[in-house]
């Protein structure tokens, strides 16, 4: 087999393959074996006519054809590896020759992988995101435990504050008459949570348990109910219970409650630290994003149409397998929401087309640093993935590779590894 | 005599007449009222060969029915020639 390898215009190469006449008429030997036991021809029983038969029967060529379907994807992809091309799309194919007793001659032409012309990317200047944490975000964060950890506690008579929880019965009245929907019984409403009309809760503080009272509301212009919006209503409502948040002290003996440690202060410690982790992990993926944008900023590339409608489909796809997670189909969140493929497609196409730009600039950095990794890195990172999905490594791996996951996994590391290089050589400000 | 041409009708291509070429002997339908004789010298004067011997079998026609009507198809005779060693027809090749 030999390749001619021709450059066209526009990210596209045309390879001419020649392919040797003894692999054709083995192909074709193969094609007869297979067309020969499929196609009913009288006087013979499947698979037992003789060559020259079954050619005058099916035609000469339609087992070149099949012959072809076989041989074509083999030379192509040899060719391929050969000629060192990555093709992004589907190749156009087109037998140029195909005569008895001579060479096979076929013309490929593909889309390729855009070269990228590299701009600055070592010594980029960033400035350091923010890491500061000081003591009011610790605070704040041991405030949020005591509201996690309150204790509702039922008050004897009342009467109700605002923040209690009050469990109730009511039933609305416009004009005298009930409306619909507008009942309930043992309710649980948190005054001022702002669940109900306004207005109403408020009034319900200062009412005692066992107590009955109207509430005079106007409901507002804006009410989804578009019968009942701007009336004014009467809710007959009767106070069964009233419960207080109760919110433990803020000392040691909370500290036991809520978490393993023994005081407050080894507390306030965790928190610091686990805010500090949070955040400098979260400045480092600032840094990082901002990098690779200015990277690809610099850089100059013509992202081919193909490799965006590609990443549109992977992102869909990706999205509808999030959504059946959550028992939901792509069809029918597209009816909820109105819209069409058509439409989500045109959603997502700037951020793939950022993506594909990012992917091919940090695909070209990685090639022109020499960025290698080798199979402990792998292993390492199967681990850490493991660890995170609560499996064995090993298990892991062969549930990866199955999946056919390991190459992007590999691209994925090199990818982190083209980022991290980009960080070590940047100038943080 | 009779015209070759009608006498040899077809030849036959089956899986049978297919293994028969390898003894050189040729399978053809030739008309039922045909002698072996008749059909020695028809083969040999159509192909230019010599005919060393002839086959011959009757096939009866089947009892066909289309709903109430009964037909019948035709009877045929089939003649195996074996030609003399290096003799050959040339429209079985490649067939």
């Amino acid at each position: 087999m030999s390749v001619n390898l021709e450059k066209l215009e526009g990210n596209v190469v045309a390879l001419e393959i020649e392919i040797e006449e003894t692999r054709m008429s083995q192909a074709v030997e193969k094609a007869y074996q297979k067309v020969s036991k499929k196609v009913n021809i009288p006087g013979f029983r499947k698979g037992k006519a003789p060559r020259a038969i079954v050619e005058r029967h099916v035609g000469k060529e339609y087992l070149n054809e099949e012959a072809l379907d076989e041989v074509v994807p083999e030379a192509y992809f040899a060719a391929v590896q050969e000629t060192g091309i990555e093709p992004i799309d589907k190749p156009k194919v087109e037998v140029v020759q195909l005569e008895e007793g001579k060479p096979v001659i076929i013309k490929a032409t593909v889309e390729v992988k855009p070269e990228v012309e590299l701009g600055e990317y070592i010594g980029l200047e960033v400035e350091k995101p923010e890491t500061e944490i000081n003591d009011e975000d610790v605070i704040n964060e041991l405030e949020s435990l005591r509201q996690r950890h309150a204790q509702l506690i039922n008050v004897e008579e009342g009467p109700a504050e605002l923040n209690d929880t009050t469990v109730i019965d009511f039933e609305g009245f416009v004009d005298g008459v009930a409306f619909p929907g507008g009942a309930g019984t043992d309710y649980s409403l948190e005054l001022g949570s702002g669940s109900f009309i306004p207005g109403f809760e408020e009034q319900l503080v200062g009412a005692k348990v066992g107590e009955t009272k109207d509430v005079n509301v106007k409901f507002p212009e804006d009410y989804h109910a578009a019968e009942l919006a701007g009336k004014d209503a009467v809710f007959k409502v009767t106070v069964k219970a009233i419960k207080r948040k109760e919110m433990a002290e803020l000392d040691d003996e909370f500290a036991k409650d809520v978490s393993e440690f023994e005081s407050l202060e080894e507390l306030k410690n965790d928190i610091l630290n686990r805010l500090k982790q949070a955040a400098t992990q979260q400045a480092d993926m600032k840094l990082k994003d901002a990098l690779v944008d200015k990277a690809v900023e610099n850089s100059k590339v013509e992202v081919p149409e193909v490799m965006i409608q590609q990443k549109i489909d992977n992102m869909l796809q990706n999205f509808a397998q999030r959504l059946s997670m959550q028992g939901m189909k792509l069809e029918d969140y597209l009816k909820y929401t109105n819209s069409d493929m058509d439409t989500i497609k045109a959603d997502y196409r700037p951020a793939a087309e950022k993506g594909v730009k990012m992917d091919l600039v940090l695909e070209a950095i990685a090639a022109k640093e020499n960025i290698t990794f080798t199979d402990e890195d792998v292993d390492a990172k199967i681990e850490e993935m493991a660890k995170q999905y609560n499996s064995e490594p090993a298990v892991l791996r062969q549930w990866i590779e199955n999946g056919g996951n390991l190459e992007p996994l590999k691209n994925s590391i090199k990818i982190d590894k083209t980022v991290e290089l980009l960080q070590e050589k940047a100038v943080i400000k | 005599m009779r015209n070759p041409r009608d006498i040899l009708k077809k030849p036959i291509v089956s899986e049978r007449s297919m293994d028969l070429l390898e003894q050189n002997k040729y399978s053809f339908y030739v008309d039922p009222n045909a002698n072996k004789i008749e059909i020695k010298h028809a083969v040999q004067e159509l192909f230019n060969v010599s005919v060393t011997d002839v086959n011959t079998m009757n096939l009866k026609g089947k009892t066909k029915r289309m709903g109430r009507y009964v037909g019948r198809t035709a009877n045929r005779k089939k003649a195996i020639v074996t030609l003399k060693d290096g003799d050959k027809i040339e429209i079985f090749e490649g067939m």
